[in-house]
């Protein structure tokens, strides 16, 4: 049977041509074509990976913005706070220290009244005093204008003196 | 809905083309027999099986009977002299008018090609019959006639140069995918370039890596050469005209090469515990030991492996072939009893015609994936090392289970992992 014999020529050129397609393929060929598959299935699980940490990443950068917020927020409301409260210190303060000063003041004005007063109340002693020496000058004066009321002030005196 | 029923009437439109085809293709029986046009002569259907299965030194051309696409023919003269000369020289086309009917017929004949050199004639010719039928034999003067010997034949034969086309086709799919890559860098391949290059893929990873393991990188290139050059040598022999058409894998010569790599590849890299289990098995020491029986059985085992593969891509191949051809001469065996029955039997060749090239086109990828897949499996069961034996001849199993094993505790950290997460 022809079909079942392997003839020469065909033996020969098959295993030639086998033998240089295997050797261009095994060093231009399938190595890139492994190499390209095996680097893009790594590329695209990584691609996958990254993009469920990118996603990690955004959830939690949205979580701590929201933390921020609720924060800044909390803060602004105490400074608030505090903002009324220093407010109204103040204006106490102001008014005690207005207060505090109209008293201060007013002392003064008290103080140098008094004063006052007291000079013009010494004033008008001495002027009393003077007006009393005067008229009492005048009186005794008026009285001793006679002799014999001088001679009776003597006699009176010198009574006085006896007595003694 | 609607898509539904454009594809009924896409559908039933391509029936009735099909139909209309069908029905010139009956007509043709009557039309050749109203013309009374006819080749004459009796229909060889085991010679023009052979014809097509086998060999030549031309190149078929279609719709013509006498014309061959000439190719080198190379031989060594029984001196030892190499000549090269085309295959034309050894064929003439005769032509024979029948004198009462008026017909021509053509045929081709073997001539006589006379070379000289070195002042001595060299006749080479086509054997006309005896063992060496239609291959070139150089004639050798001999008392008064001529002796045929057979010179060593490495012609370029129409298989041989379907051999180079196929390498050709391969070398050039293969460099394409690599030249997009160069080009594209990691961008996928679309249409042709994404189809081969899915092919490559379902090979690699799911054929020889699943098989093979760790020693993947060593054996890949000749596994996928092997893969490639099988299906484009089975798709283009599927070819009816020119490029094609040669019944390259149904040829036991072409298989024998494949089978005696893969064989030369096991051997060579055979381990110390593949060669172990050939020459002291672990068997009762009664099967091996005053009667080496189970040696005997593996060394026979050794040569039986490579040739089962050699067979079964030869037997596959060639069957489809001989199914086909068979089909189509159907037409020409029923053309003997009338145009009528010669249009019907046409309808029905073609149709099992079609049916069979189309179940031929899943057959050829189908024993391009076993030679490969079993390949690998006679590789990987070569390569395995001492802890990877399991069980006799089934090492590729095991590891597969112990793969997949792990897959799925890798699965489970996966989703332990997701829970804590999602608890998070």
């Amino acid at each position: 049977m022809e079909l079942f014999t392997p003839d020469f020529g065909l033996v020969f050129w098959m295993f030639i041509a086998f033998i240089l397609l295997f050797l261009v393929l095994a060093k231009w060929g399938w190595p890139v074509i492994i190499k390209m598959m095996d680097s893009r299935a790594a590329t695209i699980d990584q691609g996958v990976e990254d993009a469920k940490q990118a996603k990690e990443q955004l959830d939690n950068a949205r979580e701590e913005a929201k933390k921020y917020v609720v924060e800044a927020q909390a803060r602004q409301a105490e400074m608030l706070r505090d903002a009324a409260r220093m407010k109204t210190e103040i204006i106490e303060q102001a008014k005690n220290e207005a207060a505090d000063a109209a008293r201060k003041e007013m002392d003064a004005a008290k103080a140098a009244i008094e004063q006052a007063r007291k000079e013009a109340e010494l004033q008008f002693r001495n002027e009393v005093g003077r007006f009393s020496i005067d008229i009492a000058e005048k009186m005794v004066r008026n009285q001793m204008k006679s002799d014999k009321a001088q001679t009776e002030l003597v006699n009176k005196l010198l009574d006085e003196i006896e007595k003694n | 809905m609607r898509l539904l029923i454009s594809i009924k009437e896409g559908m039933s439109k391509r029936i009735s083309t099909l139909a209309l085809l069908l029905a010139l293709v009956a007509a043709f029986p009557f039309a050749m027999s109203a013309s009374g046009h006819d080749d004459g002569g009796e229909l060889d259907v085991k010679e023009i099986i052979f014809e097509h299965l086998g060999d030549g030194y031309g190149w078929e051309v279609p719709f013509a009977h006498v014309y061959r696409i000439p190719l080198p023919v190379i031989v060594k003269s029984e001196d030892g002299k190499w000549f090269c000369f085309s295959s034309d020289d050894l064929t003439e086309i005769d032509v024979t008018e029948n004198k009462e009917t008026g017909k021509v017929t053509k045929h081709l004949v073997p001539v006589v090609k006379i070379i000289k050199k070195d002042g001595k004639e060299y006749r080479f010719t086509l054997a006309k019959e005896g063992d060496h039928k239609d291959k070139v034999v150089e004639l050798i003067p001999d008392g008064n006639g001529y002796r045929e010997y057979r010179p060593l034949d490495i012609s370029i034969t129409k298989n041989v140069a379907a051999l180079f086309i196929a390498a050709i086709l391969v070398t050039a799919m293969v460099m394409g995918l690599v030249r997009y890559y160069r080009r594209k860098g990691l961008r996928a391949p679309r249409k042709g370039m994404g189809f081969f290059e899915m092919l490559v893929s379902f090979v690699y990873y799911d054929t020889i890596k699943s098989t093979l393991g760790e020693s993947t990188k060593r054996f890949a290139p000749y596994l996928l050469t092997c893969f490639f050059f099988i299906l484009t040598m089975n798709l283009v022999g599927l070819i009816v005209i020119f490029p094609g058409g040669a019944n390259l894998t149904g040829n036991i010569a072409v298989t024998l090469v494949l089978a005696f790599m893969t064989f030369v590849v096991t051997n060579i890299f055979g381990t110390k515990h593949y060669w172990k289990e050939i020459f002291w098995p672990d068997v009762p020491l009664f099967l091996k030991f005053p009667l080496p029986i189970m040696q005997m059985i593996e060394v026979f085992g050794i040569f039986t492996k490579p040739a089962a593969l050699c067979v079964r891509l030869f037997a596959n191949m060639m069957g489809g072939h001989i199914i086909v051809i068979t089909l189509t001469l159907l037409i020409f065996i029923f053309a003997a009893f009338g145009a009528g029955v010669a249009g019907g039997a046409t309808v029905i060749s073609v149709l099992f015609s079609i049916f069979m090239l189309l179940l031929d086109v899943l057959v050829s990828f189908i024993q391009a994936y076993v030679f490969t897949l079993l390949s690998a499996l006679f590789i990987s069961m070569a390569v395995v090392k001492e802890h990877e034996h399991n069980a006799e001849g089934d090492e590729a199993y095991p590891q597969k289970e112990h793969r997949d094993r792990q897959e799925i505790a890798e699965e489970k950290k996966a989703l332990a992992d997701l829970a804590k997460e999602v608890d998070a």
